[in-house]
């Protein structure tokens, strides 16, 4: 019965975290010294508040379309299609304008289909973006990509035009 | 244990009714035995009666939830708890005759400075026997008294079908419950609202037990980057599991936690990593362009399956765990994804996308590979530690609840009530004694 009583400790510290839930927000989740490495050329301290997870954490909606565009695509697919392409590309041009601008570019998935392979999904979608940029001559230092699977969501019908909409990676441009 | 020794030999020949029946013949959902749970006896404490009361309602609940049994309304018992004997000689057999119930299990707690003693016993109404094999002791603190009844539960389900029950345990999900961002939760049996486990007002993915049950991991972006963590169930503080900023969408302790495979994801390509306990990597095992994820572990540690999309759309592949011997195990329709091994090694469970996304379970090789749900939207199924029932998550009428079934699908019970949005369930290994 220890594990038992291990579950009584439990209670109690949830109980304490519970206290702490109705204070008043934080702010964004802190991006502290410990994150402040390069990863893809891009200081995450500067995505503070600007990525859509961020966004959300606020309370807000994630960002549909920016300064850049965002791009979408076809159902379980990471392919950009004649239109995706055009969108990138008009993407790309901004980027080569505004040489010391960054991107993180975000991959995100419709309500269909599993949590964990979604985030696979949108990885490759993320990829796939981050590939037609370099392509169209911008330096892949200045990209990074994440994935944020079907977690947060443009919007919430079950229908296809919504489905299209969260189908999409979004550019977060930073340091302009 | 005094009363387990009673016995055991009579039983075989006396209990006329389903006795040892192996699971498929006699299965959950199909004729379910009318069953008294009786408040117990209480003595000592003025809690006592209380709860002995909470015991009996448990153990009505976790048998109801098994699929065999039909629990029937205290309020048609012909016994009352303050007056009833403990043994078939002072049981009134022809009453409970009456009401309907084959089964009737009653004891006594006493309970002596928040010390429990209590003793739990069935009888057989048919027959008018004592089953001296389910009969139990437990001893232990008031807070243990649930704990109390699962295993109880568990040990008449042993009896009835030769497999111990599933309910000493615990499920971990993820819910929205707290707003938009996710934390990691707790479900047992014992009737109470779930438990938060974690803080992170983040993307919150993929928790998995530690083999011990002691532990759990999961996948947070707290840190912006998703990124794997590791908790202990009574602590309030979770550690990163790797060090640097590494993207991980998921990872699974080895059965002997000795080992993590993870799910990692680099530049926009994932693939699937074999790392020590203490996060460092050992073996890269897949190198592919498509996706690999959702690692899970055979039981014995030396194969693991995985979805990829390496054939152009998500299937189920198992590798050996030196990364040879990479072989396709879903065969049928165009999305199969979220594998998990059964505890036993002989089934495969996955969703497949099909009139919605359903559940399938097959056997370890991919054949032989059945439904076992039928419509609606359907996802990430996770064996009980008896390999008999599992938890996946269900979409029910705009809300995502946990639900629990057999491996053969005969039988539904939505285990989360729908407060939240209950996603990505992890049913617990067995809990020690």
């Amino acid at each position: 019965m220890r594990r038992a009583r291990t579950g009584a400790v439990v209670i109690i510290c949830v109980v304490a975290l519970l206290g702490s839930w109705g204070c008043k927000k934080k702010g964004p989740s802190p991006l502290d010294g410990d994150l402040a490495g390069e990863r893809g050329g891009l200081d995450e301290g500067g995505l503070a508040g600007r990525g859509s997870m961020a966004r959300v954490q606020r309370g807000e909606l994630p960002e549909e379309d920016g300064i850049l565009k965002d791009v979408r695509f076809s159902y379980d697919s990471a392919e950009l299609d004649e239109e995706a392409q055009r969108i990138a590309s008009q993407n790309a041009a901004w980027l080569r304008a505004n040489p010391t601008a960054k991107v993180e570019i975000e991959g995100h998935c419709d309500e269909r289909g599993t949590i964990e392979y979604n985030l696979g999904l949108g990885s490759r979608r993320a990829k796939a973006a981050k590939d037609y940029l370099v392509t169209a001559g911008v330096d892949s230092s200045r990209i990074s990509t994440i994935s944020y699977g079907k977690e947060l969501p443009l919007c919430h019908e079950q229908n296809e035009s919504c489905y299209a909409r969260n189908r999409r990676v979004h550019f977060v441009v930073l340091g302009q | 244990m005094r009363w387990v020794a009673v016995s055991l030999a009579c039983l075989g020949a006396v209990r006329s009714a389903p006795a040892v029946v192996s699971g498929d013949i006699y299965g959950p959902g199909s004729t379910q035995i009318p069953l008294a749970s009786v408040p117990l006896k209480g003595s000592g404490d003025a809690d006592a009666p209380a709860l002995g009361a909470r015991f009996a309602s448990i153990l009505a609940k976790d048998l109801e939830l098994s699929g065999y049994f039909k629990a029937l309304d205290p309020r048609s018992f012909p016994e009352r708890p303050d007056t009833m004997g403990l043994t078939a000689d002072t049981t009134d057999f022809t009453a409970w005759n009456a009401t309907g119930a084959q089964d009737v299990v009653k004891g006594a707690i006493t309970v002596n400075g928040g010390r429990v003693q209590l003793e739990a016993r069935m009888f057989d109404v048919p027959s008018q026997v004592e089953v001296s094999a389910v009969g139990r002791r437990f001893e232990g603190s008031a807070a243990d008294v649930p704990r109390m009844a699962h295993r109880m539960a568990d040990t008449i389900l042993e009896y009835l079908t030769g497999e111990r029950g599933p309910f000493d345990s615990q499920i971990l999900f993820t819910s929205r419950r707290g707003g938009p961002l996710k934390d990691v939760y707790v479900f047992d049996f014992d009737g109470d609202p779930p438990r938060r486990l974690t803080n992170e007002r983040a993307i919150v993915v993929a928790p998995r037990w530690h083999p011990s049950g002691d532990e759990f991991l999961f996948v947070s972006y707290r840190r912006h980057l998703p990124q794997l963590y590791r908790q202990a169930l009574g602590s309030r503080t979770a550690r990163s599991v790797v060090s640097g900023r590494v993207a991980i969408l998921n990872g699974a302790w080895s059965p002997d936690g000795s080992k993590l495979l993870v799910a990692r994801d680099v530049g926009g390509n994932t693939d699937i990593y074999l790392l020590d306990s203490a996060g460092k990597p050992l073996r890269r095992l897949t190198d592919h362009w498509g996706i690999d994820v959702s690692p899970t572990w055979a039981p014995d540690g030396r194969h693991f399956a995985f979805c990829s999309s390496r054939s152009g759309s998500p299937q189920i592949y198992v590798m050996d765990i030196d990364g040879g011997g990479l072989r396709r195990v879903s065969f049928h329709g165009s999305y199969n994804t979220s594998p998990a091994w059964a505890p036993k090694g002989d089934r495969i469970a996955y969703t497949t996308r099909q009139n919605g996304f359903q559940i399938v379970v097959a056997g370890a090789d991919g054949t032989g590979g059945r439904l076992v749900t039928r419509d609606g939207v359907n996802e990430d199924p996770s064996w009980a530690p008896d390999g008999r029932y599992l938890v996946f998550s269900a979409r029910r009428g705009g809300r995502r609840v946990l639900v629990m079934t057999d491996r053969e699908g005969r039988m539904q019970r939505e285990l989360t009530t729908g407060q939240g949005d209950d996603t990505s369930p992890a049913w617990s290994p067995r809990r020690d004694y």
